[in-house]
């Protein structure tokens, strides 16, 4: 089968990239591992083994059908801030070839896939004041800040992108949607520079080659890893591992659950704090972020913190509250906790990496194994940041704050994922730095990309969907002018 | 209705007046004394000397060699008379920061808890 670009990987990314380039006069086939639902089949080719830090397995939080991740993602959104792409002395590994402006012009594209309304994130305020006051916090280091929410029309929240737009990929007329087609292999050309056919194989035992002038691997973090390096045939390292960084800087955002508890002195807190609220046709929901002068002057990463529901003090707690509260002059008479919730950047890590393992799936391809590393020093950076939060609620005088966790024990004790899978397919200028180069190229493939968060270099604390499908937006601008 | 005599009205307003002694009696006599400390005038800045007290045990667990009469010394040079409220919201925004069994709370005042707690031990 012939193809001016195959694309593999039918979640959110391969069918955004596949609608943008729909109307150009390319031929596209779409390569999708699964069917139209769950199939636990499909679904155990994820299966891979992991050591190290707890972490949630390898198959659980993706799903294998058309629509990918999306079938089951929680909708949040909110752009990556312009710090997230600089390179920063203090986070080693940072930097991206791109800066935000090279890619905020994707984000209006990218919203309205998500069917996520009108951008407003910091404007939100102007929306929102009906609403209630945002929370009266000192001058300082955090803000209140905005994510948006995506809403797929009738009663399903939020778009599934593969119910969403199956319609509109089968209107049309050059482009093919393969189901149940798995990639196991990128075979490059005899002179290893340019992919020239890619291996399909089903479950059922159907096997066919497809040869496209460009592929686009949008298989999510882990799958583009596995098959860059499975694909080991001409090159023994794999594809774009020359320099042995595909399936490196594997990243998640851990999410500490009542990782603080927020005290405020007269009770009252917006609705918007605590959970998503209509406002002019989009949905909203507050959080609490450290400022790019904080982050700077601090040396700490990206954090969002949400407001979460009320809780009880014990009585240290309450003491706390009665003396700080009498101390500043202020009535707590009234004073309601609230448990903290947060997703938080982590450091760029090559040892937090996917390997291929010994065993393998029930399409013959090497399974992976995850070797998963969380630095405490993260954990510290973050309880500074709530440190800050809790010295401007004392010089508002709104309220304050207690830090539940200090040991990693106690870190983990509490800790889930906001399953966002980074990293492994790095963007970079410089091939010894990165997979991919600026335009998403593989670095030495003329004709390989690779799209999704897995090229992202630094994580910040943004929900990556409405991000890596900017990112995409951008590639598919990049691919009308690339292939011919 | 029936009117009180001259000298029920004496007996009903001298027991009056021996419960209500009575009552200002034990409430003195039950009132939880604590021993006198050199630093008993910074403690008085707080309202709940118990809750102080219970503060400043999370606070001293966060404190090394915490010594208490240079600290009630420090302490109110600090403050130079001023009210508790002016010194302790400047010292949120001055960054003076102390934490208490997690509770981020202004330096000053984790202080004068741990002097109380110091005082009930």
């Amino acid at each position: 089968m012939q193809a001016d670009l195959a694309i593999i990987g039918g979640g959110p990314v391969g069918i955004a990239i596949a609608l943008a380039l729909a109307k150009t006069p390319l031929k596209i086939v779409l390569l999708e591992s699964g069917g139209m639902s769950f199939d636990a089949k499909t679904q155990a080719l994820y299966d891979g083994s992991k050591v190290g830090t707890p972490y949630v397995t390898l198959e659980a939080s993706r799903l294998r059908y058309l629509g990918g991740s999306s079938n089951h993602w929680g909708g949040w959104c909110r752009p990556m801030d312009a710090i997230d792409f600089e390179e920063r002395t203090w986070m080693p590994y940072s930097g991206w070839p791109i800066t935000k402006k090279d890619v905020d012009r994707y984000f209006v594209k990218a919203h309205e896939l998500c069917e996520a309304g009108t951008l407003y994130y910091d404007g939100a305020g102007k929306v929102t004041g009906d609403l209630g006051p945002r929370l009266a916090l000192g001058p300082g280091g955090l803000t209140t800040r905005w994510f948006q929410f995506s809403r797929m029309h009738g009663s399903v929240l939020p778009t599934h992108f593969g119910e969403r737009y199956a319609g509109d990929l089968k209107k049309q007329a050059k482009l093919t949607v393969y189901l149940q087609a798995n990639v196991t292999r990128l075979g490059l050309g005899r002179a290893g520079s340019a992919i020239s056919e890619l291996d399909v194989a089903t479950l059922d035992g159907k096997k066919f080659t497809v040869k496209p002038k460009a592929a686009v691997l949008a298989t999510g973090a882990i799958e583009s890893a596995r098959l860059l390096l499975a694909s080991n045939d001409v090159n023994t390292a794999g594809i774009g591992n020359n320099h042995d960084l595909v399936g490196r800087f594997f990243a998640d955002h851990p999410c500490p659950r009542d990782n603080a508890t927020l005290v405020l002195f007269d009770g009252k807190i917006a609705p918007y704090y605590l959970g998503n609220q209509v406002a002019h046709g989009a949905i909203l929901r507050a959080g609490l972020f450290p400022s790019e002068d904080f982050r700077r002057s601090q040396a700490v990463m990206a954090s969002s913190i949400t407001v979460e529901g009320k809780i009880d003090l014990d009585d240290v707690g309450k003491a706390a509250v009665a003396v700080t509260a009498a101390a500043l002059g202020v009535d707590a008479s009234n004073a309601v906790a609230h448990s903290l919730g947060c997703g938080m950047e982590v450091t760029p890590d090559p040892d937090r990496r996917l390997t291929l393992d010994a065993s393998r799936d029930a399409l013959g391809m090497p399974k992976l194994k995850l070797h998963m590393r969380l630095a405490d020093q993260d954990f510290a950076k973050y309880r500074l940041t709530l440190k800050e939060l809790g010295r401007q609620l004392l010089e508002s005088r709104a309220g304050m704050l207690k830090l539940n966790s200090r040991t990693r024990d106690e870190w983990f004790g509490s800790l889930d994922w906001g399953n966002h899978h980074m990293g492994t397919t790095r963007m970079s200028a410089d091939p010894r730095k990165g997979v991919v180069n600026a335009d998403l190229k593989v670095h030495d493939v003329a004709n390989l990309y690779v799209a999704g968060s897995s090229v992202f270099p630094t994580y910040g604390a943004a929900n990556p969907t409405i991000n890596l499908l900017a990112l995409a937006l951008r590639l598919a601008d990049h691919l009308k002018g690339a292939v011919k | 209705m029936k009117r009180l005599t001259r000298r029920q009205t004496l007996w009903l307003g001298g027991s009056v007046v021996v419960v209500a002694g009575g009552g200002v009696g034990a409430r003195l006599l039950l009132r939880k004394r604590f021993a006198p400390t050199p630093y008993d005038d910074l403690i008085a800045l707080v309202e709940d000397r118990d809750g102080a007290a219970q503060i400043g045990e999370t606070v001293l667990a966060e404190v090394e060699d915490f010594e208490p009469k240079t600290m009630a010394a420090d302490l109110r040079t600090r403050i130079a008379g001023r009210p508790l409220a002016t010194v302790i919201a400047e010292d949120a925004s001055d960054r003076r920061i102390a934490e208490g069994g997690g509770w981020v709370l202004p330096e000053t005042l984790a202080l004068i808890c741990a002097l109380a707690a110091k005082a009930s031990a």
